[in-house]
């Protein structure tokens, strides 16, 4: 509900909704405040404060992830405090982390890279190597933490906490050891966790990041995306492969960003890791008959089609309708599992229908 | 996410009991309060005495007591055979080197500094009264008259942000939310600052009075006292009074007393973070607003004050708002000063707000040496040169010399300590107990503790940019221990700018 009431954001007096920050509305208004540590699925943290702003009236800089509007606030203009204080945070993470871009993205983009590049930097410091503690022995197949990247937003944690409500990560120690860790510093599969990777996916820097990715070894930016819809069940969630052109690979699976597509930015872990079949071996690519011998052979689709339903109209005639029973996969539709029924009923007139998800 | 049913506010006392962090105790604490594994591990390593479970003897290496060698009664205690480790302020600094034996705590008896004198809105030395009589007058007469007496003598917060006390009070009663709080924060860690320990141990019912005046004014029906781990005894000697207050029939049998430890962090002296400790959580202060009288515990209004806050509305409602805003020199009161470091007798010495360091000395007997250095209010307030002996000491005008009164630990150096390596132990205080939450101050104290360490070994470029890291400290820490962390090293670059290898105070920005 948009009420009468204003805020002005950099000169424009904008209208605002009750609880909305000051975040919120400029970026309706198309006015650009930097964030590192924010997601808008996510209550704000205030932890990276690169998007502190000046609100008249107030002696500090206030986080704009964070301030709720107010009426008649006035937010100032980039002004020279601001603009330096968006410098002096962007070094201060890099000193922190890993300085040369190539190297920061190895796998995934950083955005704390980009936002040095747009916004510049106060100056290269020397580097920090703070003591954060990894989790070496975490034996998990899908996530690496690495916590020379880590900038200790708590996005990871508030997505496992928030969204998954699955909350297998948690900021653990404290000053400058802060890390991501689990419970007793376990390997993820010995914890709530589902392994959706959505710590990844909100991760600003390639922290948490993918092992088979990273073993692969190209970065994500010289990877190509392709949209497609997952076929691990009838939700059907988007999910962009990650393909290598010049190796004719898909090296991962990551989600859309949040907020365009039906899954929000989230993805299970089927969808996200369950991915090898793609490149295997044994994967099954054209429909298999037995031949006179008995031996599995390749064939057309028609002519496997046309075998499946000989085969279950004789079932039919020698011992009658009720000798069929149809059961569809749970990775159908609803739609697919509409036809089945329909083929079943219409086609064999028999109530032996089922799906292999309803229990 | 925790489910509904989680009951987080008992982990920490659940993690003490099982002893501190181990493999397996953050599952068993899940098991009795249903709050998520990884939670209770992120909160049992945040605390020191939890994620140290068996360190044995914490020895202090707080500015005073390294100039008392702290590392001699280290290698001691080894010799002896007993095990130890280096700890942050104790709140023990007029015993240096101090210590902090959980078996045993009997370092921690001494008389104060001043004598008795009835111009003393505290008088440590006083007898302590069981009378309890402004807790009466104050139920005869009601909130507005308190808050009137309370506006009336101009008393300030004495944890370190001197905020008007009335001001608090006042906002409380304008909540329309009845389920309202009281909290003691006798979390004192504060390098250089032993005032509240003195004050629960000699004046007990002070804090007791003090406390049922303000749940009775703000209609509280729960009053918290926080207590810091190392206080074992003081926290007793809180509990033994409340005792006996309640059975002299002082107290309103409908008001619960809770009494909860600190866990070994001195963030949790911050206001905020102290709640997230009270709620279970990791001791990381909140963002504000809101502020805590509008959403404090469970977020609810809350009042949150300092131990000897509280213990001067005893005085102040009994004798009068004026009576007590006449004690001051500069500003209203008396206030308690923590003397340490290079004096004669150290303790806690009650004078007029607004009293000098040379008055301060006086009364400790005087410098140990010659005065070249001191710090008007614990690490946070950096340090002032030799020549500002005559500078009254009070909140209004050490602020606006750049500095704070803050809790008034006042660490007297004389004319042997290095600049260079006084900056440096308050550089590893605060990077020790930054809470790790917010940028500026989890990298920032690293960065100022790193350059003081290779300026110190002989790189003469190591403090390039130290002021522009310690700018963005100051503008955009979220709470006051990053805004004051790099406050020791520019001040000390101002006030000593030889000893850094400069012919004159550096230009450019500071943290104001
Ligand atoms: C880093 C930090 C540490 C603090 N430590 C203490 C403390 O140990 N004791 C205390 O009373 N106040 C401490 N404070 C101040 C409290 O946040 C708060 O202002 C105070 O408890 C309010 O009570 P008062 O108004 O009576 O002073 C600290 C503040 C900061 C920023
Ligand atoms: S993979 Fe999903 S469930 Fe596991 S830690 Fe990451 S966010 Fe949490
Ligand atoms: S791993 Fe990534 S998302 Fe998690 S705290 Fe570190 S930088 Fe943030
Ligand atoms: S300033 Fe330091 S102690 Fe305060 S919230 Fe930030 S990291 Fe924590
Ligand atoms: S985005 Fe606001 S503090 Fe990080």
């Amino acid at each position: 509900m948009t009420s009468k009431r204003f805020v002005i954001i950099d000169g424009n007096e904008l209208s605002f909704e009750e609880g909305e920050t000051i975040l919120q509305a400029a970026r309706r208004a198309e006015i650009e405040i930097p964030t590192l540590c924010h997601d808008d699925r996510l209550t704000p943290a205030g932890a990276c404060r690169i998007c502190l702003v000046e609100v008249e009236g107030a002696n500090l800089m206030q986080p704009a992830c964070a301030t709720r509007v107010s009426p008649n606030m006035v937010v100032r203009p980039p002004t020279p405090r601001v603009t330096r204080n968006r410098q002096f945070t962007l070094s201060l993470h890099l000193a922190d982390t890993i300085q040369d871009r190539a190297l920061a993205e190895d796998s995934n983009p950083s955005r704390l890279h980009d936002l040095a590049e747009r916004y510049g930097t106060a100056g290269q410091w020397v580097p920090v190597d703070s003591p954060r503690p990894g989790r070496p022995s975490d034996d998990n197949p899908y996530i690496q933490f690495r916590p020379d990247r880590c900038i200790a937003c708590s996005l990871c944690t508030r997505y496992c906490d928030q969204i998954e409500a699955v909350s297998a990560i948690t900021l653990a120690f404290k000053g400058a050891k802060t890390t991501i860790s689990t419970a007793d510093e376990r390997s993820l599969t010995e914890t709530t966790c589902e392994l959706c990777g959505g710590c990844i996916d909100v991760c600003p820097t390639g922290a948490m990041t993918e092992k088979a990715a990273l073993a692969w070894g190209k970065p994500e930016m010289d990877l190509e995306k392709v949209r497609t819809t997952c076929n691990f069940c009838g939700v059907g969630c988007q999910v962009d492969l990650n393909v290598d052109r010049a190796a004719n690979r898909v090296v991962k699976v990551t989600s859309p960003p949040p907020g365009t597509t039906v899954n929000d930015g989230n993805l299970c872990v089927k969808g996200r890791f369950a991915n090898d079949f793609i490149h295997h071996p044994d994967r099954l690519q054209d429909p298999l008959v037995r031949n006179e011998a008995g031996e599995l052979v390749a064939t057309s689709w028609d002519e496997a089609l046309d075998r499946v339903s000989k085969a279950l109209l004789s079932v039919a005639d020698e011992h009658g309708n009720d000798a069929l029973a149809f059961i569809s996969s749970s990775r159908c539709t609803g739609e697919e599992n509409y036809l089945m029924q329909k083929l079943a009923r219409a086609g064999f007139q028999t109530h032996n229908v089922h799906q292999c998800a309803a229990t | 996410m925790q489910p509904k049913k989680a009951r987080r506010e008992e982990i920490l006392d659940r993690l003490e009991e099982a002893g501190g962090q181990r493999t397996g105790v953050a599952k068993t604490v899940q098991r009795q309060t249903l709050v998520p594994e990884a939670d209770i591990f992120g909160v049992a390593t945040f605390y020191s005495l939890l994620a140290q479970p068996e360190a044995g003897i914490r020895v202090c290496q707080g500015l005073t007591c390294q100039l008392a060698e702290c590392e001699h009664l280290k290698s001691e205690l080894e010799a002896d055979g007993k095990s130890s480790v280096f700890a942050s302020c104790l709140g023990r600094c007029d015993l240096a080197p101090a210590f902090w034996d959980p078996e045993d705590e009997s370092q921690i008896d001494r008389a104060p500094g001043s004598p008795s004198s009835p111009d003393l809105a505290i008088d440590l030395a006083a007898p302590d009264s069981l009378a309890y009589e402004a807790l009466h007058k104050a139920a005869e007469k009601g909130p507005d008259w308190v808050v009137g007496e309370l506006e009336a003598s101009g008393l300030t917060g004495r944890g370190g942000a001197g905020f008007p006390a009335h001001i608090k009070w006042q906002a409380i009663l304008d909540q329309p939310e009845t389920e309202r709080y009281v909290v003691l924060n006798a979390d004192e860690g504060e390098p250089g600052t032993f005032k509240d320990r003195e004050v629960i141990l000699r004046r007990p019912h002070l804090v007791i009075e003090g406390l049922a005046v303000a749940a009775q004014c703000l209609e509280a029906r729960d009053i918290y006292a926080y207590v810091r781990g190392e206080f074992g005894r003081v926290r007793a000697a809180l509990e033994e009074a409340l005792q006996a207050a309640r059975k002299a029939g002082h107290l309103d049998d409908g008001v619960t007393w809770h009494f909860v430890d600190g866990h070994g962090a001195y963030i949790c002296g911050e206001e905020t973070a102290l709640l997230e400790a009270l709620e279970g959580k990791r001791g990381m202060p909140r963002m504000k607003p809101p502020f805590p009288v509008e959403k404090g515990f469970r977020g609810k209004p809350t009042l949150i004050q300092n131990v000897e806050s509280i213990a001067c509305l005893a005085g102040i409602l009994r004798r009068g708002g004026a009576w007590f805003r006449g004690l001051g020199r500069t500003e209203p009161g008396t206030k308690l000063y923590c003397l340490s470091g290079h004096v004669e007798r150290p303790g806690v010495y009650e004078a007029p707000m607004g009293t000098t360091l040379r008055e301060l000395l006086a009364m400790a007997d005087g410098v140990s040496g010659t005065l070249k250095a001191f710090s008007p209010g614990g690490a946070s307030s950096g340090f002032l040169p030799a020549s500002s002996i005559d500078m009254p000491m009070d909140f209004g005008g050490l602020r606006a010399a750049g500095t704070m009164l803050g809790s008034a630990g006042v660490v007297v150096l004389n004319d042997t300590v290095d600049m260079v390596w006084a900056a440096l132990t308050q550089a590893v205080f605060f990077e020790e107990e930054s809470c790790g939450q917010c940028s500026p101050c989890r990298i920032g104290t690293q960065i100022l503790r790193q350059a003081l360490e290779r300026y110190r070994d002989g790189d003469p470029g190591a403090l390039a940019y130290v002021q522009d890291v310690a700018w963005g400290m100051g503008e955009a820490s979220i709470c006051g221990l990053g805004q004051a962390a790099a406050l020791p090293l520019t001040s000390a670059l101002k006030y000593f700018p030889e000893e850094f290898g400069l012919a004159s105070a550096p230009g450019g920005s500071t943290t104001s």
